[in-house]
């Protein structure tokens, strides 16, 4: 089982894959890469290796993820400074220490789980 | 080719008012995140050298969450655009903000672009989920009707430093 640090990246990288998805399969957006010149034939690869990652991740934090995904559009959201970018919200300041930067914490008030990018 | 930026043009929002011109495109890039001759050989060791590249200039916090994006991005179909180009593009909650690294292969790489040659150049482009000012479609679609241009194309293979590439992207030179 990979550690709570391992299991909050995967979920980075379960994101960045849903987002990658949810666009190719956005009528706008991929006229806008299509016109560029880019080829989007791969979704069902995209698809397999989201099914792969999830598998990957543990159960119960997939299922919070998956709630979160289904109620808000985005489970995981970056913060900057003391907000989440999920709700605008607050952080209580004692979320935003170093030592708590690689837990899985959770907005008090959207619920979304947070994550801090370097220069944040 | 008239054709084909005409429809880049409206990809890019050139036709509305989200149009990047090449006075902002070059504050996107910087002198840290320019490589002038890769060493790698293959599309994944090319991936994993820009973004070696980026995570030593400081710009990234987790290589192998972008490095797994962006090779996600290439089984949706490869960046390559042909003419020895490619984009390398994504969206990765792993960045802040919009990171744009320019490199040049000499000797060209097998990437699987969509014309089967070597690719030479290297536009990069990563940006955070949400993006406040909206730069990352127009930077993108901005430098693909760059390099639509012949001797663009040219120049850019005979850049040798930060300089050079700002000069060209500014048409100072």
């Amino acid at each position: 089982m990979p550690s709570l640090n391992e299991q909050l990246l995967l979920l980075v990288a379960l994101q960045d894959l849903d987002t990658m998805i949810r666009e190719a399969e956005d009528k706008v957006h991929a006229e806008k890469l299509t016109a560029m010149g880019f080829p989007l034939e791969g979704v069902e690869d995209l698809r397999r290796a989201r099914k792969e990652l999830a598998e990957s991740i543990d159960r119960l934090l997939l299922n919070r993820y998956e709630r979160i995904l289904g109620r808000l559009g985005r489970a995981v959201v970056p913060i900057t400074g003391d907000v989440c970018l999920g709700c605008f919200a607050i952080i209580p300041t004692s979320y935003t220490s170093a030592e708590n930067r690689d837990r899985i914490l959770q907005c008090e008030n959207c619920g979304r789980i947070f994550y801090w990018p370097r220069g944040t | 080719m008239a054709q084909d930026k005409a429809k880049t043009a409206r990809a890019c929002g050139k036709e509305g008012d989200d149009s990047m011109n090449h006075d902002e495109l070059i504050t996107l890039f910087n002198e840290q995140l320019f490589i002038a001759d890769l060493k790698a050989r293959d599309r994944d060791g090319v991936l994993q050298e820009m973004i070696d590249h980026a995570a030593k200039a400081g710009v990234i916090r987790d290589r192998d969450v972008i490095l797994g994006m962006l090779k996600n991005r290439e089984s949706l179909g490869s960046t390559g655009l042909g003419q020895g180009v490619a984009f390398p593009h994504g969206r990765s909650l792993a960045i802040p903000t919009l990171m744009a690294l320019f490199a040049r292969s000499v000797k060209g790489v097998d990437y699987g672009a969509i014309d089967g040659k070597p690719v030479h150049l290297f536009f990069m482009f990563i940006a955070p989920p949400v993006e406040k000012e909206n730069r990352y479609l127009p930077a993108l679609g901005q430098v693909v009707e760059m390099i639509r241009d012949e001797p663009t194309r040219q120049r850019l293979l005979a850049v040798k430093s930060f300089a050079d590439f700002r000069k060209l992207i500014l048409g100072e030179d």
